[in-house]
Formats: structure tokens, C-alpha cells, sequence
């Protein structure tokens, strides 16, 4: 897991221009930020294009990036993530039709359920409560979030992948999300 | 109706995170996220409790050239320090704290806020060999100096590029800044601010890295321009 404390630091000396931070940001954060994008486009120049695009956006943009409000790493992803839906076609029915369906190896392998260092002992137990929740997700709800996550597709995509009606997906999108909270939430309360 | 009133906030955070919201709708949801702080505060608890993060088994290593494209179209050598370790390592100790010293003098010349100054174009610098002609910009307090080529030239490893100003009355060359590349913003050195006037001339000479080591050029000059002909 990157070290969040240090990516803050980095972005921080961006902002400040700090060219060799920037260097050490991209070195840092890039294989990531790459699979993060790729898993979007699922064609190579079109994810390093999405990273260039980011990349570009941290050095111009990096003071709107707000210390105390977001986790960096993920303020990141999210930068890239953005990026790479808006420049896949949404006709391109042979990138949605190359996704592994198997969302649940998913879960396991590509995301990190480990607390981080900075984390306390509370952000430590947000992720066990997370993946448990998700884990009490009915098949089709977790299926359709993980994919629409990882390889964000739209609403379209998922109804042609999943051979279902635009109405289903719709409803397992909604309730899914509304179901991953209540749980979570309900973990949080003290008992 | 303000969106944070919106029954469905929560299921717009939700789909925004999980990148299903689109067009129009996301568009109207990233005006909410500026203009309402409690639309904003809504989705970094999103963030916070609800999104997972990817571990090291999704990484992918990017190609070189992503980096290099970065580096040359953001002009990330403007930024740094070039001189400082190219003098250390081959003209010692107290070269470098000079260096150090003309560093800090030359970062804070420099806009912090990286807003590029108003430039007026003052010489077109040409090789006479048919290369890509440099164009020299000067800013309007005349404290910098913009080099742009259609072709940026780039110094090979063992050499660096040294641009001199040949003052209007005939006197010695005066050095204006040691380069790597002819595509660079650099500030204009103090003794010279006012001198880059009608009749003097910019020059480029190729010298050891660095810089020329005697004050005046002693490589080739491959690039010469009158000042006041744009």
C-alpha cells in the first residue's frame, strides 16, 4: 500500500512547483495510477494517455488539492479514474465484453484490506467492516458495483456485460450502494 | 433546490464514486460539490468509509516515454536545479556553494505562483546552417528570458549550452545562462536587466558541462540573433 503520509508530502511540494518532487510522486504513484487506468480503458496507449492527462492536471492543478479533506492516494485514483471514463467510447462493446466477470477474486487480489500505517485503529477497522459488508452484498449487487468500480462502466455497459435489463441493473446499483452503507454504518455504532 | 436537501444525496455520492453518474448529472453534482459544503462533506465520508483501495496487485508499470512526454511538455528542467549538481560533480566543492548561492538568488526571482509573465519576442537566434531558428522572448520588467524552439535542441551529456548577451557598445560577451536545452525560461541576471536592447546581440555556444569554465565562450557558437529585428 503506498504510504499516504509521504504522497501528501510530495503533492504538497507540487503544488509548490517542486520539480523533483513531482518527479518522485510520479515514480511513486504511477504503477498504480496505470493499472487503475488500464482497467478502465483495457488498451495500453489509451491508459498511458489518461496517466500523461492526470499527471498534467496534478502539476497545474495540484493546489486544489486539500490536505485535510481526502486521503491522497485516493484523491489520485480518483483524478484518474475521472479521466479515463470520459475518453473510453461508450460504443466500444468489445472492451466491456473483455472483463474478468469473477468480481469476487476481484475483491481479494486488487484491493488492499490491510490497514495502512497513518491509519488509527478505527480507519484499521473501516476496512474489515467494508470488506465484510460487501461480502453480505447479494451476488448481483456486489458483481455490478465491483465492475462499475473497477472498469467504470456505465449503467449500459453493465446491462450488456451482465445480460440483464437497464431497470435491474439500475436497482442492484441502488440498492447495493444503500446496502454497503447501512451495513457499514451499522459496524460503526457503539455497542 | 439545493442538492444537499435532495433526498437522494447519498445515492448521488454513491454513483459519482462509483463513476455511473454521467453527463448532465455528474456535471450538476460537481457544480453541488463546489457550491455546497454539505454536498462536499457528504461525499468525503463516501470516500472515507465506503471506497476500498487497490493494492500492489494492480499495478502496471507505464513506459518510459509517458515520463519524458510529461517532462518536456510540462518544461519540468525549468524547475529544477540542473546547475547545482552538474557544477558539484565536476568543478568541486566551492564551485557548487557558488552555485548554491547564484540558486538562491535565481529562485527567488522566479514566480512562485508559476504565472507566466507577459514575454515580447526581441530576436529570432539562427544557426545559418538551416537549423530550427530559436526565438527569444523578454518579459515586460525584463527580469525573463524565454527561449522556444519549433525543435527544442537538446545538449548531449558531455556539454552544455551557454547563452550570451554581446552588449550594443562591442564590449565582452556576457554570459545570460547555462542551458540544456534551447526551450527554457530563465531570469535575466541582474547586471544585465535593461542591457537586451537594440544592436546587442544574443549568442549560443557550446561548452563543457555546466558552462564555459574561463567567463567567456570557448566552444563553437551555433546560434546568433540581433536584438530588435523581430
Amino acid at each position: 500500500m503506498l504510504d499516504d503520509a509521504l504522497v501528501r508530502r510530495l503533492l504538497l511540494r507540487t503544488a509548490g512547483r517542486d520539480a523533483e518532487a513531482f518527479e518522485r510522486l510520479y515514480e511513486l504513484t504511477a504503477p498504480l495510477l496505470m493499472g487503475v487506468a488500464l482497467r478502465v480503458t483495457a488498451r495500453r496507449e489509451l491508459a498511458e494517455e489518461v496517466l500523461h492527462d492526470a499527471f498534467v492536471k496534478v502539476w497545474n492543478g495540484a493546489t486544489s488539492y486539500d490536505p485535510l479533506a481526502t486521503r491522497p492516494v485516493a484523491w489520485l485514483v480518483a483524478i484518474v479514474r475521472n479521466r479515463a471514463i470520459d475518453l473510453v467510447s461508450s460504443a466500444d462493446m468489445a472492451r466491456v465484453r473483455q472483463f474478468e466477470d469473477d468480481t469476487d477474486t476481484a475483491i481479494e487480489r486488487f484491493f488492499d484490506w490491510a490497514p495502512a500505517a497513518e491509519d488509527t485503529v478505527a480507519q484499521g477497522q473501516m476496512h474489515n467492516w467494508l470488506r465484510r459488508c460487501l461480502g453480505e452484498l447479494k451476488a448481483g449487487e456486489r458483481q455490478a458495483l465491483v465492475l462499475a468500480y473497477m472498469h467504470g462502466l456505465s449503467h449500459g455497459d453493465l446491462a450488456e456485460h451482465l445480460s440483464k435489463p437497464l431497470g435491474t441493473i439500475k436497482s442492484w446499483l441502488r440498492r447495493g450502494l444503500e446496502s454497503l452503507r447501512g451495513c457499514v454504518e451499522h459496524c460503526m455504532e457503539p455497542r | 433546490m439545493k442538492l444537499a436537501a435532495n433526498k437522494a444525496l447519498d445515492a448521488l455520492c454513491g454513483e459519482y464514486l462509483l463513476g455511473t453518474l454521467r453527463g448532465p448529472a455528474r456535471r450538476r453534482f460537481e457544480r453541488a460539490l463546489r457550491e455546497e459544503p454539505s454536498v462536499a462533506s457528504r461525499l468525503a465520508y463516501w470516500q472515507a468509509t465506503l471506497v476500498p483501495e487497490y493494492g500492489a496487485a494492480m499495478e502496471v508499470k507505464p513506459s518510459a516515454r509517458v515520463w519524458r512526454s510529461l517532462r518536456s511538455d510540462l518544461h519540468l528542467d525549468d524547475f529544477r536545479a540542473p546547475l547545482l549538481s552538474r557544477l558539484g560533480f565536476w568543478r568541486g566543492l566551492a564551485a557548487a556553494s557558488t552555485a548554491a548561492l547564484v540558486l538562491l538568488a535565481v529562485s527567488r526571482l522566479l514566480p512562485v505562483d508559476g504565472e507566466p509573465p507577459v514575454l515580447q519576442p526581441i530576436a529570432r537566434l539562427e544557426s545559418g546552417k538551416g537549423a530550427a531558428p530559436v526565438l527569444a522572448a523578454l518579459s515586460r520588467d525584463g527580469r525573463t528570458l524565454a527561449l522556444s524552439s519549433e525543435r527544442a535542441l537538446q545538449a548531449g551529456p558531455q556539454q552544455s549550452y551557454e547563452l550570451w548577451l554581446l552588449p550594443a557598445d562591442g564590449g565582452a560577451p556576457q554570459s545570460v545562462a547555462v542551458l540544456a536545452t534551447l526551450s527554457a525560461r530563465v531570469p535575466v541576471p541582474e547586471s544585465l536587466r535593461g542591457r537586451m536592447v537594440d544592436g546587442a546581440k544574443l549568442a549560443v555556444s557550446v561548452e563543457p558541462p555546466g558552462g564555459s569554465p574561463t567567463g567567456a565562450p570557448t566552444g563553437p557558437v551555433i546560434m546568433v540573433g540581433s536584438i530588435g529585428t523581430v
